[in-house]
């Protein structure tokens, strides 16, 4: 297994978008995702993840409701509000145009500069 | 939308605050069981599981703290906290708590106190029933005007009074002069006030034969009438004439004026011509109708106006209320305090301004030595917008404290005011504290914490961290600091010099005006009215008997030196107008005649005011026969009408005699009017004559209203007494009022201009002193932190006077660029107060000088303790200094 990388500053609100638009998680179930998705590359403090789950509920980008777990428990649900999606997928364009200019600075090879 | 969400999941955090605790303990609980869960499903013990899923999970509680932040629940803790820790820091500092709240007390105050003035006289709705309807038209209409108007508007109901009518009340105890107001029927329904008890007049109630009707004020209702509800449908004498009581009007109802004791109905009769359409110049107040607008009303009253000429029995001058016009009966009322309120208000708003400049620079003071402070709270993690925050709530709460204080002082401040400004200021008995003056304090406090508070918030809060944690930092932090309080006080000396000039101003012009020679001496004299009813002089011998024996009952008590009769008393605020015609300058028919103001008065009156003869003769006892006919004018009269001829020998004849009268003597103009002026300027001149059968005023009739002069040599309330005894033996229904000395009356004439100067030299004493704490407070800071530098100048040889010159110098260059800007915006500002200006200018080089030098020695003052301190510096001492 690979060597986990730390998260990057702001990114975790961007993988949480992500992991809620595919359905509704508890915070575990987006742990979990992330951590699939990833193919458990990324180390997630396991603490902060709340305050970013209640934050993006602040805004209004995620939405929460009580449920039922897989193993008949209430657990709290977030989902993806549209407000949610559109920031999401803003946030991604800006990310893939940075990493694009980010790569493309770190592969210029010395020729050609 | 998501300012909602936002705004809706904040209040949801805060109001449900025990709901969401609960509901995320068990979302964490959960997440740290579902992990354990899941790591019991690989091999691991239950307790080995739940042991390792705390662990990863982190520091629970500092999980939960970041969520509620995310929230904004902690919002509110976090104001708990800073003003928790805020009180405390005050408690700590219990000088710095009083200096800073005592001033912010004294300015708040000062601020409560005049916007409650404000607030009662100008922005308080009237106390009728849609006060936004009621107007009132801005010209004065005789009795027959107002009736035709009365029945052609059709855009407002109208209604008019008339106020200066006495009515002498007999019949029960001793008599009693009444203010009274005349009014239409339709006054009371107009206004949609009721009466407390009984009833108001009903349409019609103002016809003659059918008004001997009367409605009474509560006070004089609770003081004659001892509150006894059986006086509705009785009857009470009044100018011996006998009236119903119909009504009695509550206590709050003070309309025209709080001196109106009585409302009369206004006596409308279209035979009584001169009565009809020549005495009593009405104010017309009106309701809009339904639907109407003010513009409607305007509109109306000018198109009757250019009509109203044709219902006078006579030509009436073209000019009359050729600018009239309709204007909300509020605005009307208080259109002449309106412009000196706001004089006052701006006065204390710059009051207010340099309590907050002086808190300001205290705050800076203090918050270089809390620099020590704020950087360990730096270093601890606490954010910039946090620090500034806390330092605000700091600064607002004091500033609330001294809002407290302030309403205090508001309170006190009020009833002072209320006894300051002249009584008949309108409305002033609304002004009081409500809760508009208490949420405008609560504001004001709010706005000052801030004010005070972001300068020294914004510059503590940028200080270097290290540089402070160093104790021998003191480096860009402290010069930038010490610019800004060097600003601040030249700001507080140049507000401080704008109001000291103008109360220097206000002063030199009150001076000035008190320095008038009036054209009589006012040294010990007694003046009183004696007002016998009307009717009792309807047979003029039996009036003027009655005075000459009074005269002469006056003048037989031992210590009476003299004793003369006057109808309208100079500055006593009542004229008397008569139309008259010249010899030599005859009126053609039809045009107008000269408007003189007449003065009835009894031979000794000229040499008892010491008012010079200029020449010909003033008047003897000789001429109380009334034959011949004769008159004195006064100089300006004289050289009006006789230019470059002698007035003396020519002729006047009043309007409808028959007889000339002959012009015996030229006395010196008197201030009859106001001290300003001598007599208005739409009185064409001034005329004597003596009290006989003959002196008629405009309606015909002897003035039956007289003041008594008396000179003794009796203490004042001897004299008093001895007045009313006199008086009252010899008829005891003559009321006497205005029981005053004549010094009095010259001081009333003036109390306008009195209050304003009183009140504007009261606050530029509190400004200056303000100043004077707060360039004290910057100097003395300035010297402890350079103790350690004069010490190493005193120790290489520095003289103890280059030590005062590094102070001084310091003191003398804020104090000198204040003065000179105060002055030059004074220049710019104080042109406002030429209309309140007696005899300066408003840029008045002596005033200007002089506020220049008080403030120099002011501001020297307060440099002289810090200064003594600094050269009392022992150099050892200064070395080992921190």
């Amino acid at each position: 297994m690979e060597k986990q990388i730390d998260l990057l500053q702001g990114t975790l609100d961007m993988l949480i978008l992500k992991a809620v638009s595919l359905g509704p998680l508890h915070g575990y179930g987006v742990l979990l995702r992330i951590q699939q998705i990833s193919k458990d590359r990324l180390e997630i403090q396991q603490g902060s993840l709340y305050p970013a789950l209640y934050r993006l509920e602040h805004q209004g980008w995620v939405a929460s409701e009580w449920g039922e777990s897989e193993n008949k428990r209430k657990a709290k649900y977030y989902r993806l509000t549209s407000a949610g999606k559109r920031r999401f997928q803003s946030e991604a364009e800006t990310w893939n145009r940075m990493t694009d200019v980010i790569a493309g600075i770190l592969g210029t090879k010395p020729e050609e500069a | 939308m998501t300012l909602w969400n936002r705004l809706h999941s904040w209040m949801r955090a805060t109001l449900h605050r025990p709901r969401m605790e609960s509901e995320m303990d068990s979302e964490l609980r959960f997440h740290i069981e579902a992990y354990a869960e899941d790591l019991v499903g690989t091999g691991v013990p239950r307790q080995e599981a739940m042991r390792r899923a705390r662990l990863e999970f982190g520091g629970i509680d500092r999980a939960k703290e970041e969520c509620r932040e995310a929230r904004g629940a902690n919002i509110m803790e976090t104001l708990l906290q800073d003003l928790r820790y805020g009180a405390r820091m005050l408690r700590k500092n219990p000088g710095f708590t009083a200096v800073a709240g005592l001033t912010l007390a004294l300015g708040i105050g000062a601020n409560t106190a005049i916007f409650s003035l404000v607030n009662g006289i100008l922005l308080r709705p009237l106390p009728f029933a849609t006060p936004q309807n009621l107007v009132s038209i801005t010209g004065n209409y005789p009795k027959g005007a107002f009736v035709a108007m009365r029945e052609e508007m059709q855009s407002f109901d109208a209604a008019a009074y008339f106020e200066g009518h006495e009515f002498n009340l007999t019949g029960r105890g001793e008599p009693l002069r009444l203010s009274g107001v005349l009014v239409s029927a339709e006054f009371f329904s107009v206004l949609g006030v009721c009466p407390e008890l009984g009833h108001p007049f009903y349409p019609g109630d103002d016809k003659a034969g059918h008004d001997n009707y009367v409605v009474l004020s509560h006070a004089l209702w609770q003081q004659r009438f001892a509150s006894d509800p059986s006086i509705i449908g009785r009857s009470i004498e009044l100018e011996g004439v006998s009236r119903q009581v119909v009504g009695v009007m509550p206590a709050e109802f003070r309309f025209p004026s709080p001196k109106t004791q009585v409302w009369i109905p206004l006596h409308s009769d279209s035979r009584d011509t001169i009565d009809h359409w020549a005495s009593d110049f009405m104010t017309v107040i009106g309701r809009l109708r339904r639907g109407s607008t003010i513009n409607q009303a305007r509109t109306e009253i000018r198109m009757f106006q250019s009509r109203v000429f044709k219902l006078f029995p006579w030509p009436m001058p073209a000019a009359w209320n050729a600018d009239i016009s309709v204007v909300e009966l509020h605005h009307g009322m208080v259109a002449d305090v309106r412009r000196r309120l706001f004089l006052l208000l701006g006065a204390v708003g710059l009051i207010l301004l340099i309590a907050c400049v002086n808190v300001a620079n205290l705050a800076l003071s203090r918050s270089a030595t809390r620099e020590k402070e704020i950087a360990v709270r730096a270093a601890m993690g606490a954010e910039r917008g946090r620090v500034i925050r806390q330092l605000l709530t700091e600064s607002v709460l004091l500033a609330f404290f001294g809002g407290l204080l302030g309403i205090l002082f508001a309170t006190k401040g009020l009833q002072l005011l209320k006894a300051t400004l002249p009584a008949d200021t309108p409305r002033l008995a609304d002004a009081h504290i409500d809760w508009r003056v208490l949420v405008f304090t609560g504001g004001l406090a709010i706005l000052t914490g801030f004010l005070f508070g972001l300068a020294p918030a914004l510059h503590s809060s940028r200080a270097a961290l290290a540089e402070s944690l160093n104790s021998a930092g003191r480096g860009a932090g402290v010069s930038i600091s010490q610019r800004l309080r060097s600003g601040l006080a030249i700001a507080e000396v140049a507000f401080a010099v704008l109001l000291v000039i103008a109360a220097g101003l206000l002063t030199r012009s009150f001076l000035a005006l008190s320095h008038v020679d009036p054209g009589f001496r006012a040294e010990r004299l007694l003046t009183a009215r004696v007002t016998p009813n009307q009717e009792f002089c309807s047979d003029p011998s039996r009036c003027i008997s009655f005075y000459r024996e009074l005269l002469d009952r006056m003048r037989a008590v031992p210590g009476i030196n003299s004793a003369a009769l006057i109808n309208t008393l100079p500055l006593g605020g009542r004229l008397a107008k008569r139309s008259l015609e010249i010899e030599i300058e005859p009126t053609s028919p039809g045009a107008i005649m000269p408007l003189f103001w007449m003065d009835v008065v009894t031979p000794d009156y000229l040499s008892l005011m010491s008012i010079p003869v200029l020449a010909g003769r003033g008047f003897t006892s000789a001429d109380d026969s009334g034959n011949p006919p004769v008159a004195i004018v006064t100089a300006s009269t004289a050289r009006r009408y006789w230019p470059g001829r002698s007035a003396v020998g020519s002729r006047v004849r009043l309007d409808r005699d028959t007889e000339w009268r002959t012009v015996v003597g030229i006395i010196s103009d008197v201030r009859a009017y106001d001290l300003q002026k001598y007599v208005p300027d739409w009185i064409n001149g001034t005329i004597y004559v003596p009290y006989t059968p003959k002196a008629t005023l405009e309606g015909g009739r002897v003035p039956s209203d007289m003041t008594i002069v008396v000179q003794s040599s009796l203490e004042e309330s001897q004299a008093q007494d001895v007045l009313r005894r006199t008086i009252a033996s010899l008829n005891p229904e003559v009321p006497a009022s205005e029981v005053r000395p004549m010094r009095a009356v010259v001081y009333e004439s003036v109390s306008t201009p009195a209050s304003t100067t009183v009140l504007f030299v009261a606050f530029a004493a509190l400004a200056l002193a303000l100043g004077l704490i707060g360039i004290y407070g910057v100097l003395s800071f300035l010297v402890s932190r350079r103790t350690r530098e004069i010490g190493i100048r005193l120790a290489l040889g520095a003289q103890r006077r280059d030590v005062l010159w590094l102070v001084m110098k310091e003191g003398a260059k804020f104090s000198l660029i204040g003065i000179a800007l105060g002055l030059t915006s004074a220049l710019a500002i104080t042109r406002i107060l030429a209309s309140d200006l007696y005899g300066i200018r408003p840029a008045d080089p002596f005033t200007f000088i002089a506020t220049a030098v008080l403030m120099s020695a002011v501001t020297l003052l307060a440099c002289y303790i810090p200064t003594r301190r600094a050269m009392r510096v022992d150099p050892l001492n200064a070395l080992r200094h921190e």
